[in-house]
């Protein structure tokens, strides 16, 4: 009923804004959605007994973290809305589009997470694709058009081969007639190896697509960089989970059926080409909404890279995806405010950030801090592990690249949010500045305080109860 | 019969890739969703009359009507009726789709045991018509080819799916469905608002979100 309730819900509230057409009902559908959601997340959460499995959808130990993530995200960024909506002026009709849209991005993200069937998860992370469409476009701009259209394109021909990847898929199942997780999982040994597979690549490269992992990335940057900040936020920090949460539904089935040592080859190279590009462009950036763009090619790369390690490889890339969302939330909430007050992307055009807004400075190192890993951000035990994982597999040229390439982000990161938050302006034009900042309300910051503040509290203390959560969703997965 | 349809459907690709005018692209589409039904009407074995409605609405009403209507008054609307500037010319284009082709019958004769369990002609031509849409895409210059390819794809696709006896649940093929025809409706809508913004519609144009400022 409550499952039912978290996709049923979003289309009731587009046809009673649909009907209604007040332009107070917007911000207000969206909250309470977000609400619920949270609400219902949270109870599965807690109460381990309610968790079910139906025909089409299901909830469980392994879909359990990545819908709570969902969740919060989607709680924090709905807080955020609310006030970034009421200064855009923008005509009525096109906030209306708006949240129709969010609504239902949100809704398709979480039937992928629930969905139980891989049919259904692709129908939905198509969805996806369609709804976010208008997110991208929505300032009409000819960028946005250009970001919209390869966005929509380059996902759903991904999203086509990825159907490719589904139908061989059925191939390699043989006798058996159905693309339910648990009959896969349990016929997953019979499968016939050479067209699982074959599926595997399809599917990696199909999803991979809309996870964002290089060569299959480039829309991410044009499209993270043209939405607005909210919608920035949930691209990154919600949908790249969902598609990497197929991925690794399929990659399971390899592991089962005993075909997984080659699929673990690609995944490593995938995440290795993933890191290289996010370093080699992060260093020559001139947009900062382009450079956490190309930050989540990095971390989806890390979180590939953790799959394919397997064991405590796949632990740490749990922990990575939870603090990487919560980061990358709040960095791009907080990219929304410095777009709001100094009105430009360029990153020239930003400095000394701290004397014209200290809030949202110190939230823009603070999320720098969180998201290159420096203790006691979540992400230092995430990729420490992975490092020791790879020492564990004697995997030591990959560590030391890995190590690298990091570094290298890191450095480029670096400069960039120096630069942005300390130095000088002239007097005149810093009073204009905290004019425009002094234009955003408290609930703009909030969410990236609550977000960072959990990030950081569970780098110094995961509890019990997360811990043996992880160790569970590993082995359901 | 059913092996005549599929060797049809795989030249109709040799026709795409050789002809320039985008009508007659569309003039494919029409005829490529008439083909996919009568392949699946072909190789059916038992008939139910609520998977006949479903098919015959799914290949000719949106693959064969909806869709090439749509494209077809988009072309019309933003007067691009033809791709003359394609990356290389159409003589090459069509000299490439032959030999994917080719390759693609050649597939279907392999012998080895994991292929008993697939049709393998639907499996060869389908996998010829995916890469030479595949090809299209990048060798072709206007963005409205770009969708027409894309659809040509999908054909394949759904090609490739017959290939495999087994049925996928309904709500999984309606939902595909869906998310085909809304996907080729935002794409052209998006055709409209390039048309509007963009001086023409060349794919080169799209270009201006990029990394580094270079000096042309």
């Amino acid at each position: 009923m409550l499952i039912s309730l978290l996709l049923i819900l979003p289309l009731i509230e587009c046809l009673i804004l649909f009907l209604l057409k007040k332009e107070w009902l917007n911000n207000i559908l969206i909250l309470l959605y977000a609400v619920i959601h949270f609400c219902i997340s949270g109870y599965y959460l807690v109460d381990e007994a309610a968790r079910f499995g139906g025909k089409y959808f299901n909830i469980d130990n392994s879909n359990i973290i990545f819908l709570v993530v969902l969740s919060v995200i989607f709680l924090a960024v709905a807080i955020y809305n609310n006030s970034y909506m009421k200064l855009e002026n923008v005509e009525a009709k096109r906030k209306r589009h708006y949240t129709y849209m969010l609504l239902i991005f949100a809704q398709a993200m979480t039937g992928v997470i629930i969905s139980n069937n891989l049919g259904l998860s692709w129908v939905l992370v198509e969805a996806t694709t369609l709804a976010s469409a208008y997110l991208i476009y929505f300032s009409k701009t000819k960028t946005s058009i250009e970001a919209a259209w390869k966005y929509v394109f380059i996902c759903s021909i991904g999203i086509a081969l990825a159907f490719v990847g589904i139908i061989l898929l059925t191939i390699a199942t043989g006798e058996l007639s159905s693309l339910n997780f648990y009959d896969l999982i349990l016929n997953a040994k019979m499968f016939n190896h050479f067209w699982l597979k074959l599926s595997f690549v399809f599917i990696l490269f199909g999803f991979g697509t809309k996870m964002g992992l290089a060569p299959v990335h480039f829309w991410l940057p044009d499209a993270h960089s043209e939405a607005p900040s909210p919608a920035s936020a949930l691209l990154s920090a919600a949908l790249l989970n969902s598609a990497f949460f197929v991925i690794l539904k399929v990659f399971t089935l390899l592991v089962i059926a005993e075909c997984d040592s080659y699929a673990r080859i690609v995944m490593l190279v995938m995440g290795f080409l993933s890191l290289f590009v996010a370093a080699v462009f992060i260093y020559h950036i001139n947009n900062y909404k382009r450079m956490l763009a190309y930050s989540s090619v990095e971390n989806m790369g890390i979180l590939i890279i953790g799959a394919a390690l397997g064991g405590l490889g796949m632990f740490a890339a749990i922990i990575h995806l939870i603090g990487h969302s919560l980061i990358k939330a709040s960095f791009f909430l907080t990219s929304g405010n410095i777009l709001e007050i100094y009105k430009s992307k360029k990153i020239k055009k930003v400095t000394a950030l701290l004397n014209v807004d200290k809030k949202t400075g110190w939230l823009w190192i603070l999320s720098f801090l969180g998201i290159t890993a420096f203790p006691p951000s979540v992400l230092f035990i995430s990729e420490f592990l992975m490092i020791k994982s790879m020492f564990r597999q004697n995997h030591y040229i990959l560590a030391f690249l890995f190590v690298l390439l990091l570094t290298i982000i890191l450095f480029g990161l670096a400069k960039v949010v120096i630069k942005m938050s300390y130095g000088e302006l002239d007097g005149e034009k810093t009073q204009e500045l905290q004019e425009n900042a002094k234009k955003l309300p408290f609930t703009m910051y909030l969410p990236q305080i609550v977000l960072l503040s959990v990030v950081f509290v569970l780098g110094v203390c995961i509890p019990l109860s997360l811990d043996e959560l992880i160790q569970l969703s590993i082995f359901g997965l | 019969m059913e092996n005549a349809f599929i060797i049809l459907f795989g030249f109709t690709m040799l026709y795409v890739a050789a002809t320039s005018r985008l009508a007659a692209h569309v003039n494919v589409l029409v005829l490529q969703g008439m083909l996919l039904f009568l392949i699946c009407m072909s190789g059916m074995n038992e008939f139910s009359l609520l998977n006949f409605l479903f098919i015959a609405f799914e290949t000719l009403v949106i693959k064969a009507i909806v869709i090439p209507a749509f494209l077809g008054g988009l072309i019309k609307r933003t007067k691009e009726y033809r791709d003359t500037e394609a990356n290389i010319h159409h003589f090459y284009s069509l000299f490439i789709a032959t030999v994917v082709l080719f390759g693609g019958f050649l597939i279907s004769n392999l012998n080895f045991p994991a292929m008993k369990l697939i049709n393998p002609l639907y499996f060869g031509v389908s996998v010829a018509v995916i890469i030479i849409s595949l090809i299209l895409i990048t060798v072709k210059h206007k963005v409205i080819s770009n969708v027409l390819d894309f659809i040509t794809m999908e054909n394949g696709i759904f090609l490739l799916s017959l290939s495999v006896a087994k049925e996928m649940p309904m709500i999984v093929n309606l939902g595909v469905l869906l998310d085909l025809f809304i996907a080729v409706f935002i794409l052209g809508l998006l055709v409209k608002h390039i048309n509007t913004k963009f001086d023409d519609m060349e794919v080169s144009h799209l270009s201006d979100l990029r990394d580094c400022e270079y000096v042309d």
